[in-house]
């Protein structure tokens, strides 16, 4: 592999030994697909174990990476053994709040830290950066004891639970405000024109206006990477969610489906193995059409 | 024209939601958890009595937390690793060759898949009688078959397997976006220089992703200290693999020894911090 990256992007005009192109050119397309293969061989041989109606498949090295007796069966078992569609709803209205909840939210703050001044601007943004460095995963109990509160107090004064354990909020609310979103939003500020805010200024615009209608969008490639960011965190989160939330209405994909599949009902692998590729499936979906995004979004955070 | 002291409301007033949901979820909780940790909590009627420096005294004194701290510290092993083969992985893709969105799009698939999918699937590779060693067995590394995950010499390092599959993707697009940022002429020109690829390499592309190199490092080492949502799933502790956040986990979630916990949380919050005031005096002498 190491040899492979001979081959540069750049165009030589030097001529080179055509047979010596031909092999680097080789050298460098076998380390792609030796490691496409290490990325990939997990769901490749789960979606081969899971079409095969023979439960034995599974132990058939290498012949197991074709299916035998190929079937949806599994899959059609899963469909009513697991409630995938109940899962997969609840990732959905989760994830959905979670992203207006961070776009907003890092719009908002990501705004004054990148174009206003004001005291306290630079003890504020190290404020947010350094939550970067802290244990997050250290709030797990707090955070549980302030929903816990939070609920009792709610269903105290309103009668029935605003938010608290086995809500949906619960799994939202902590990660709408990250310092990722706020520190994208802010390099992406950063980089639009004084003029444009200038102009709208003399115009008579308020500051809101001002972000909405001039920063925001221009700033649409930012916001559709900090989303796709957001989504995929809040589809994969499953500590903190499987902490909160014990209903298994309630449940997503990602606390569920494991749930599920490695549980005491769970006896057939192969079904394991169709849920496996169910549960990707979506993620895989979205990817495909959003992942140029991925690459473009990142370039404001890394400069 | 407006005065500064009226931005300075509106600044704060946009500001507020941001501060105001981490302060709650944040902020609150390591100060909470630093309380926690000198008394008992009971999670039955919510009540934290004092009880000075004795889980310290505990922690100081169990094993299973020693271990724990040393496994964190092994793991941290795996990011010179992972940051290696991803600046290399994104020299490979950063072309535009044939194919090139596919294989980025192929070795990003284990980032966007849940820790928890993804580990079942790595569980049947690790069975005793899996995929992991039936490869090794034809291709005769080994003799008879292994439970990778539950001998307590190897285990650990299975786990670091896992974390390099999973997050190599990710490190590899932060590398892409700092590789694509550097001008093509440069290139060129060491070519026409006559500098070979592993000179290029060295001389142009290291000390112009330097800054990415920085960052991911950093990010990396934070996760990998961090590490404990792979021991969830793919060993439960089992065979040696508490890792220092696995355990506060454990203390927490089984246990329901949130007191406990929390010291044990207060510990790490102390070495993640330390070690960002070290990485920082590192970046600000590079800068």
């Amino acid at each position: 592999m190491a040899n492979s990256q001979i081959v540069g992007s750049v165009p030589s005009n030097k001529p080179l030994f055509a047979f010596r192109k031909v092999f680097s050119l080789l050298a460098h397309y076998a380390g792609l697909v030796a490691f496409a293969i290490f990325t990939c061989f997990p769901f490749l041989w789960a979606l081969s174990v899971a079409l095969s109606m023979d439960p034995s498949n599974i132990w058939l090295f290498p012949r197991s990476f074709l299916p035998t007796d190929p079937g949806v069966g599994w899959f059609e078992r899963v469909f009513s053994e697991i409630k995938f569609f109940t899962y997969l709803g609840n990732s959905a209205i989760i994830s959905f709040w979670t992203i207006v909840g961070a776009v907003v939210v890092s719009i908002l703050a990501g705004y004054p830290l990148a174009r206003l001044r004001f005291p306290g601007r630079g003890l504020i943004f190290i404020a947010i950066i350094a939550t970067m460095m802290l244990p997050q995963e250290v709030a797990i109990i707090p955070n549980f004891v302030t929903f816990k509160h939070l609920g009792d107090l709610s269903e105290a004064v309103f009668g029935f639970k605003v938010t608290g354990l086995n809500t949906y909020s619960a799994a939202v609310l902590p990660y709408v405000s990250t310092a990722f979103g706020i520190f994208l939003m802010k390099q992406a500020f950063e980089q639009i024109p004084q003029d444009l805010i200038d102009a709208a200024r003399v115009d008579g615009a308020t500051e809101m206006q001002i972000l909405w209608r001039v920063m925001v969008p221009v700033s649409a490639p930012s916001i559709a990477a900090l989303s796709i960011f957001t989504l995929v965190n809040a589809w994969n989160e499953f500590i903190w969610t499987g902490i909160v939330i014990q209903d298994k209405l309630k449940m997503p994909l990602s606390v569920g489906m494991f749930n599920d599949l490695t549980g005491p009902f769970a006896v057939s692998t192969s079904m394991v193995m169709a849920g496996i590729v169910l549960s990707i499936v979506p993620v895989l979906i979205f990817f495909a059409f959003t992942q140029r995004y991925f690459i473009s979004g990142l370039d404001g955070a890394v400069k | 024209m407006k005065t500064s002291s009226s931005y300075t409301a509106i600044a704060y007033l946009f500001l507020a939601p941001a501060l105001i949901l981490m302060g709650l979820f944040t902020f609150w909780p390591v100060g909470y958890n630093a309380y926690l940790a000198f008394n008992d909590y009971s999670i039955v009627d919510a009540t934290a009595t004092w009880n000075n420096f004795e889980h310290f005294k505990y922690l100081y004194h169990e094993e299973l937390f020693h271990d724990a701290l040393k496994n964190s510290l092994i793991f941290l092993l795996v990011v010179p690793v992972l940051q290696v083969a991803a600046l290399l992985v994104a020299k490979l893709v950063n072309n535009k060759l044939p194919g090139m969105t596919f294989f980025r799009a192929a070795y990003y698939i284990p980032v966007i898949t849940a820790v928890p999918i993804a580990g079942v699937a790595w569980l049947n590779v690790y069975r005793y009688d899996g995929l992991l060693s039936w490869f090794l067995k034809t291709i005769g590394i080994i003799q008879n078959d292994v439970n990778w995950l539950g001998e307590p010499e190897i285990a650990i390092y299975m786990v670091m397997v896992f974390t390099f599959w999973k997050g190599i993707g990710y490190y590899m697009v932060l590398y892409l976006a700092g590789l694509q940022a550097i001008p093509a002429e440069v290139e060129e020109a060491a070519i026409l220089d006559g500098a070979n690829a592993w000179q290029r390499f060295w001389k142009i592309t290291v000390p112009m992703v330097k800054p990415t190199i920085l960052l991911c490092t950093l990010l990396s080492t934070i996760a990998a200290l961090k590490s404990f949502q792979e021991v969830v799933v793919l060993t439960r502790g089992q065979a040696d693999t508490y890792t220092a956040l696995y355990y506060v986990y454990a203390q927490a979630f089984t246990n329901f020894n949130f007191g406990r916990a929390s010291a044990a949380g207060l510990v790490i919050t102390f070495f993640c911090v330390l070690l960002a005031i070290v990485q920082f005096r590192f970046f600000g002498e590079k800068k």
